[in-house]
């Protein structure tokens, strides 16, 4: 089927604005804790939990919960499958912009 | 491929900002600040000029105190990148940053007095010069690849210093005082400050 739109084929468990976020927070950085990224992000635990278990379960992140100084702490990490997402989906961003430059140029 | 609207346009240059934006404030979590850094630089410049205008070479009265304004002046900058970029100021990782450099100063710290005692001071400039690379380093890990690079560099040039200490003043002048503001330089203008 031929997507009728450019950004119709893009990967919607990516293209969420909060998974976009936490997608690109952890591609920039190795690990990161929930309360990090809640700052990064700016949003609200329940919406940060939501769409973090979203990615988790589609295997683009880990999460490791563990203990630091006796209070619970949630890590999150990047996994491979979650980069070469990410990185597909800029590579779609791209070609979205340059299609839009070379119909200019033809024009 | 169908001809990309306006409206995709923006949106697609709007996405790629906000992935940016939001990569360089995940990172800058863990980077210290580049103006901070280059302050600390200047301090070792200026320690370097003293000691060298009245021959001292790595005279404790003039490095400790230096060593000593460097710590106010680098949390200060770091504090103020922190709140500048809306993150926590004492995140996660630069706490440990900070622990796993500690070790590493609190030896230098030992072995300042315990060398300078000894009558062996000619070694402090590479014993410092190592021992902030060996912290340097190991911190840089949790930090940009620039820190973790001048670490490297500072355990370097502590190695010719601690085998030609005649050259102890120049090495201090090039690992505190250069190579904090050249690698400040490069936070500055690739990591936001």
């Amino acid at each position: 089927m031929v997507a009728s739109s450019p950004t119709e084929s893009l990967d919607r468990l990516v293209h969420e604005r909060i998974r976009l976020g936490i997608v690109s927070a952890l591609a920039a950085e190795e690990a990161m804790s929930f309360a990090d990224l809640k700052k990064v992000l700016r949003t609200s635990d329940g919406n940060l939990s939501v769409h973090a278990r979203k990615l988790e379960e589609a295997g683009y992140i880990k999460v490791q919960k563990g203990f630091e100084d006796r209070k619970p702490k949630t890590e999150y990490r990047l996994t491979t499958k979650g980069r070469r997402a990410l990185e597909h989906y800029l590579k779609q961003m791209e070609a979205i912009l340059s299609e839009a430059r070379d119909a200019l140029e033809r024009s | 491929m169908v001809i990309p609207t306006q409206d995709d346009q923006d949106q697609a240059k709007e996405t790629l900002a906000f992935i940016r934006r939001t990569m360089e404030s995940a990172s800058s979590f863990t980077a210290v600040s580049g103006w901070g850094l280059i302050a600390v630089g200047a301090v070792g410049l200026l320690a370097a000029w003293i000691a060298w205008s009245r021959d001292l070479g790595a005279d404790l009265w003039i490095w400790i105190p230096a060593a000593l304004v460097c710590v106010p002046i680098a949390t200060a900058f770091n504090a103020a990148k922190a709140k500048r970029l809306e993150v926590p100021i004492w995140s996660g990782a630069i706490r440990k940053l900070a622990w796993v450099m500690a070790p590493a100063l609190a030896a230098g710290g030992l072995l300042t007095f315990a060398l300078d005692q000894q009558g062996a001071a000619a070694l402090l400039p590479g014993m410092w010069l190592t021992l902030y690379g060996a912290g340097v380093t190991a911190g840089g890990t949790f930090s940009v690849r620039a820190i973790r690079w001048m670490g490297g560099m500072f355990l370097i040039l502590g190695a010719i210093a601690l085998f030609r200490p005649e050259y102890g003043l120049h090495l201090l002048a090039a690992g505190f005082g250069g190579l904090h503001v050249a690698v400040g330089l490069d936070l500055v203008l690739r990591h936001g400050g």
